[in-house]
């Protein structure tokens, strides 16, 4: 079980995140929703400790820490059990797609060398780029990195697996192939949070749908209950001009 | 008209200098090891901004970049002796030249290897940190295995042409009396009343110098361009 | 030994007197470097034939060539051939009458104009090719595009270059005291002949330099920053 409590984050004046407590029950998929600024993408990466917070606790399994003043020990920890996959991607430039894969099984796992690749390449087999093993970064469609990086993810077995906005760098064209890809990590019963636009992704993977507003959780629930009878003013304006948008979109 | 050039001197002229050669790359390849590793211990303190140790080393590095050369050499060589009779009591006036040479050439590099070395690092995007903590490595792990091997990367190019630079400015060593092969020259000169010749030659050995440095690092450049 | 303050301070005023030579030294190269180098520069990106290949040699072999050692060469052959040359040509001027300083702002000059020609040609191949196209395409000619469309883009990316190399010939001033030329280094140990207070003259040549090349940097960051600023405006 994963949970976040009374969360809190400025930058300067600006409140990002107030006072946002979660919970994730394992296996469970969630998915965050809210318009740009809402604070999800920072919520995310309070998580891994990519932005430190001002206040509050992070619990994964048996190990509670608290998110302002966790020793650079226990952040090593946590992101030993999280794993985290990038709006651009974040491949590391000089390593290939197989190194990528690797890269967290052999330095921070210690790994022996023989069982992490034979692990990575089974992985990007199943993301369908084992072809595209010995391949650099700058040699793949934003697509085949975005899985690459997925494999990078899965690979560690985390007992949690972030998504800050997976898709929304990619071509209109490059996106169905990643979420399936994502849609096949959910089916593996792999723990996930995961930030994004796509609302039928939404619908049909998220066990919970949170809808995040100015730093606060407006509403939580089933999709259905969110997307079908959202309770808040403020849920159904924001579905409301997005769905409208996305239907325009298929116009 | 006085016989300006003359082949035969030329070649004479060739293998008297060409034992001095020695001295030269010495120079270079003390002030490169121990002028990387200062640069390095600059780089650090300057991008950690380390309290006290950051404004000396900003002062440090403006003053090798805004002095001449020849004006550091010139300071370090009446320079030392006085600090070191002052401070410790030691008279070192009976160290080789050569010693002065190293000192401000090391110096000289420490601070704009470290230049380099600063800008390479900062010029790594922070996804490449952040994406290196997510998959649970270490700062120091981070730092060794993702951003360093593409620091490295965007420093050759400039890495090259301070190397050239490097050689070019030991030219400037035989102007505290150092015989390398420039002092050599001047010695040939005095002997002969001919020195042309050594002058001549002295060019060509170092633009041979500086294209074998060039396509050397053109190959490096390739070599770790990561499939770009 | 030690620190004389006073020795010190008259090596200051006697490097100072001496900043004009420096002056000169510096910006009849600058000035040179920076119109033939961009010649040069135009040259070669246009691809002339015969001269951009020929240039492109010339320069890369004479930038291997360390500044001392093409004023050592250039001093000789003035000393040795030029009154030689004046009679030749019926010329009623001897060596004499030339000032040495005149053989430093050429070896200067020639120096200055291969580092600044790399620079702005570096700063041309900066612009995206399909700029050109796009210029060709709205139906300018290659001067049009040229003067209106590339130099425009090419400047700022030049610039921080280009102040590089203007440092790079203030501190290479210096070495024309080895042909015997007087500017600020052998002007500040002036007094030590004297005195033989050569460490605070030689301290008070590296402060006169230091102040002068960071005055010029912070100018050129000045005009760095209008250009970023024109630059903003019209996105």
């Amino acid at each position: 079980m994963i949970e976040i409590k009374n969360a809190k984050k400025s930058f300067g004046k600006n409140e990002i995140l107030h006072d946002v407590s979660i919970q994730v029950n394992k296996g469970d998929v969630i998915v965050i929703l809210g318009p740009s600024g809402s604070g999800k993408t920072t919520l995310l990466r309070c998580i891994n400790f990519l932005e430190k917070a001002d206040a509050g606790t992070l619990t994964i399994g048996e190990q509670t820490v608290d998110l302002k003043k966790a020793s650079s020990k226990e952040i090593l920890e946590i992101r030993r059990k999280t794993a985290f996959v990038f709006q651009n991607y974040s491949l590391f430039h000089n390593k290939t797609a197989l190194e990528n894969v690797m890269e967290g099984l052999i330095t921070a796992r210690h790994v022996p060398y023989a069982d992490a690749k034979k692990k990575a390449e089974d992985t990007l087999a199943w993301v369908g780029l084992l072809a595209k093993k010995d391949a650099y970064p700058c040699q793949l469609s934003g697509g085949q990195q975005q899985r690459v990086g997925i494999a990078r993810a899965v690979v560690l077995d985390p007992e949690v697996i972030l998504f800050d906005e997976p898709t929304s760098a990619l071509d209109p064209e490059l996106v169905g192939e990643t979420l399936a890809v994502i849609k096949s990590v959910a089916e593996r019963g792999i723990t996930m949070i995961v930030v994004t636009h796509e609302m039928s992704f939404a619908q049909d993977v998220a066990s919970k749908v949170v809808f995040m507003d100015g730093g606060f959780i407006v509403e939580e629930g089933t999709p259905a209950e969110i997307f079908r009878h959202p309770k808040e003013e403020r849920t159904k304006q924001f579905l409301a001009r997005i769905i409208s948008a996305e239907n325009m979109y298929y116009i | 008209m006085v016989d300006l050039f003359d082949w035969d001197r030329f070649f004479t002229n060739i293998p008297q200098i060409v034992a001095y050669l020695p001295v030269t790359f010495k120079i270079v390849f003390y002030a490169t090891l121990f002028g990387v590793i200062l640069a390095l211990l600059v780089a650090v303190i300057r991008i950690k901004k380390i309290p006290i140790l950051h404004q000396v080393a900003g002062i440090y590095v403006s003053f090798m970049r805004g002095t001449p050369m020849l004006v550091q050499l010139l300071v370090v060589f009446y320079g030392i002796p006085i600090v070191m009779q002052q401070l410790f009591n030691i008279n070192v006036n009976r160290w080789d030249k050569i010693i002065f040479v190293y000192i401000t050439y090391i110096l000289n590099q420490g601070a704009f290897l470290s230049e380099i070395f600063r800008c390479s690092i900062l010029a790594i995007p922070t996804g490449q940190l952040e994406a290196a903590y997510s998959v649970g490595l270490t700062q120091f792990q981070a730092f060794r295995r993702i951003i360093l091997p593409q620091a490295v990367r965007v420093a050759v190019p400039s890495f090259g042409s301070d190397f050239i630079g490097l050689f070019q400015n030991t030219s400037l060593a035989f102007l505290i009396g150092v015989v390398d092969i420039m002092g050599r020259a001047k010695t040939i000169g005095t002997a002969t009343k001919h020195v042309l010749e050594a002058y001549v030659f002295i060019a060509i050995f170092f633009i041979i110098i500086s294209l074998l440095v060039k396509g050397a690092f053109y190959l490096l450049d390739k070599k770790l361009a990561y499939g770009r | 030994m030690g620190f004389n303050f006073i020795y010190f301070y008259d090596s200051v005023r006697s490097g100072i007197e001496y900043l004009p030579n420096t002056f000169e030294l510096t910006f009849i190269p600058i000035l040179v470097g920076l119109c033939l180098g961009i010649l040069i520069a135009v040259i070669r990106v246009y691809r002339i034939p015969f001269f951009a290949p020929l240039l492109a040699v010339l320069i890369t072999l004479y930038q291997g060539i360390p500044l001392v050692v093409a004023l050592m060469i250039y001093h000789l052959l003035f000393m040795a051939a030029f009154n030689n040359f004046a009679a030749v040509l019926h010329l009623s001027i001897s060596m004499a009458d030339i000032n040495t300083i005149w053989i430093g702002i050429f070896a200067l000059s020639l120096h200055a104009t291969c580092y600044m020609e790399e620079s702005i040609k570096g700063a041309f191949f900066s612009v995206d090719q399909g700029q050109y196209e796009a210029g060709y395409s709205v139906g300018l000619t290659r001067l049009q595009t040229l003067r209106r469309i590339i130099i425009p883009q090419v400047i700022p990316v030049a610039l921080p270059m280009l102040t590089n190399n203007i440092v790079g010939t203030i501190k290479g001033s210096s070495i024309v005291m080895v042909i015997g030329i007087t500017e600020v280094l052998a002007g500040s140990v002036i007094p030590a002949s004297k005195t033989y207070a050569f460490f605070e003259g030689y301290i008070a040549a590296a402060l006169i330099y230091w102040i002068f090349t960071i005055l010029v940097e912070k100018f050129a960051m000045r005009i760095e920053k209008r250009g970023d600023k024109y630059r903003r405006n019209l996105v």
